[in-house]
């Protein structure tokens, strides 16, 4: 019994371990304070499922789903192009509350507010996925493929230069570097990281509606990304291990089940807010944010 | 008919996020920071709004009075105990938004434990009694909700022109440094800043728990329209975020006409998006880092 129940922490922690370390290129690395991200994992998650029930592979749907999310994050790049800090928060945050109401009211396409149910377990050429274990073992590999490419990115000389663009973006500029590339091309990657994990959620919880993707959840990647500290993806693993773990310990407390999700967010609010105010750096992190 | 019924919601609609709008302008021209919690304020003060009027039945005159008193505390403390201390370390203006997303989602979870996800009504006036209007259906609480506003929002107008600490706030607003030099207490008419603002929050609150209902999740949606309002309107300037919110609840009240209605949300980002692109200072602000 306890086993499936560290077997589930561990497939989640997983998800949000791309998650964050994915969020963290963008906001980090390149600068990027993008509240968009629970849109791509949401794109994501629904891409997936939805092909998934209509019959696609799901190997296909899979990468089908980060490249969608990807797109979006092609989209929300260039429409917010000019845009710097707080208003490319804003802005980013009200493309998060756009697709939200897309899930809500495309009826026709993602089932409503009633959301998907029955998205069935991956089959991966012949081989299907059925137990928990299995599948932690599959989210786990993608986890570990999904760090170190990103850590191969952020050490290479392109990660570099999407350093240099959140450090000095006229700077950059002026040495010839086609910052606007750089920008939508970190949130192409970011935004592709996220749609697996979302494509990863959904086929793991096997139900997913909108509401598993309203802004509120924002706050778990943010306080991942800040506890961790920006721009260190050591930090972020770290983070997402002990921010997914410690609110679960909750549940051993005696409080009805219906109140625990309430409670959780609650505490990541409280836990960002309070390392903001004693560390804003985080665990391991070496930049400050920047407007 | 229908054109006038439009006009009517419209204007009921646009004078809510017109006070939203500006209160978040009054903090946002002294503070120079986004202060998202600007809709936590709402949110709790719609349900301290809804506790004393519909569970302790307190008289109506008296809980507008201790809602609007309670906004402001609320937005004073925030700014006592979380935006000061996050100044004092020289925090930039990006981790005082994390800080007010933060706090905004603290609160919207905090009402819901308390009072539960459920949508509530709020009873105060049963038989509200409507007039036809030039063919539209308009309320006598309707009426008196758009009136009060602009008599609070022609007031507010007076008080930043004439009154000593409007003009305080105007030099603040200007440049916060040069104020300082001047002699002028900063912090204090940023703390006064809080507090008018969050008043006006207090008065958004109850007219919404008059007009439609409140929930938990309330703040953030009202937020992104104040915030747009304000961006519209130019959020330097005094009238324009009175004139940008009347421009959305109008905008989004005719856009029903073409659009379903569930696509609400949509038209105001996209005009969020058209103005922070095109003309970022809003129509009456002035092009000053307004985009920085």
């Amino acid at each position: 019994m306890i086993g499936n129940y560290i077997i589930h922490l561990a497939i989640l922690v997983s998800i949000y371990i791309i998650l964050s370390v994915s969020l963290n290129l963008a906001l980090g690395f390149t600068g990027l304070i993008n509240l968009g991200h629970i849109a791509f994992f949401g794109i994501g998650a629904y891409t997936s499922a939805l092909l998934t029930l209509k019959g696609v592979p799901f190997p296909i749907a899979f990468i089908l789903a980060g490249l969608i999310a990807s797109m979006s994050g092609f989209v929300l790049a260039n429409i917010t192009n000019k845009l710097k800090g707080d208003y490319l928060a804003l802005a980013t945050l009200g493309f998060s509350l756009v697709v939200y109401s897309i899930f809500i009211n495309w009826g026709s396409v993602t089932n409503g507010p009633g959301g998907l149910a029955a998205i069935p377990r991956p089959n991966i050429f012949g081989l299907q996925i059925v137990s928990n274990t299995s599948y932690l073992v599959f989210a786990l590999t993608i986890c570990i493929l999904a760090v170190l490419i990103i850590s191969k990115i952020v050490r290479s000389r392109y990660g570099k230069l999407l350093e240099a663009v959140r450090d000095d973006a006229i700077g950059t500029e002026a040495l010839g570097k086609n910052i606007y590339k750089l920008k939508y091309q970190s949130m192409m990657i970011s935004a592709f990281f996220a749609g697996i994990a979302g494509s990863l959620f959904a086929h793991y919880i096997s139900y997913i509606n909108p509401a598993s993707f309203y802004i509120h959840d924002i706050i778990v990647f943010l306080t991942i990304v800040i506890v961790g500290g920006l721009a260190s993806i050591k930090g972020s693993v770290v983070a997402a291990i002990i921010i997914i773990v410690l609110p679960e310990l909750l549940r051993f407390v005696n409080i009805p089940s219906y109140m625990i999700g309430t409670m959780q967010q609650i505490l990541y609010a409280g836990i960002l807010i309070a390392i903001l105010m004693i560390r804003p750096r985080g665990i391991f992190g070496r930049i400050d944010l920047e407007s | 008919m229908v054109f006038t019924q439009l006009l009517i919601n419209g204007l009921i609609g646009g004078s809510i996020y017109a006070l939203i709008a500006c209160g978040f302008g009054f903090i946002y021209t002294t503070n120079r920071f986004i202060h998202f919690a600007h809709g936590a304020t709402v949110t709790v003060a719609a349900y301290i709004f809804y506790w004393m009027i519909s569970i302790l039945a307190w008289p109506f005159a008296i809980v507008v009075i201790l809602t609007i008193l309670a906004a402001s505390l609320f937005g004073f403390l925030m700014h006592l105990l979380i935006y000061m201390p996050l100044k004092r370390r020289n925090s930039s203006s990006t981790i005082l938004l994390i800080a007010s997303i933060g706090i905004m989602i603290f609160f919207n979870n905090l009402i819901q434990l308390i009072f539960g996800a459920e949508v509530k009504i709020i009873y105060v006036f049963e038989n509200a009694k409507g007039v036809n209007l030039f063919g539209a259906h308009i309320t006598i609480l309707q009426i008196t909700m758009i009136l009060t506003v602009f008599a609070i929002l022609v007031g507010l107008f007076l008080f930043r022109r004439y009154s000593k600490l409007g003009k305080l706030m105007q030099a603040v607003a200007d440049n916060p440094e040069l104020a300082k030099t001047s002699g002028i207490n900063s912090t204090n008419v940023q703390h006064w800043s809080f507090i008018i603002g969050s008043a006006m929050a207090g008065v958004a609150a109850i007219l919404i728990g008059l007009e439609s209902n409140i929930e938990p999740i309330m703040g953030i949606t009202l937020m992104v329209h104040g915030f747009t309002a304000a961006v519209i309107g130019g959020v330097t300037s005094i009238i324009g975020p009175i004139f940008g919110g009347l421009m959305i609840g109008l905008i989004e009240n005719f856009g029903v006409w073409f659009l379903p209605a569930s696509y609400k949300a949509g038209i105001v980002f996209g005009l969020l998006l058209f103005f922070l692109l095109v003309r970022p200072q809003g129509i009456f602000g002035i092009n000053k880092g307004t985009r920085e």
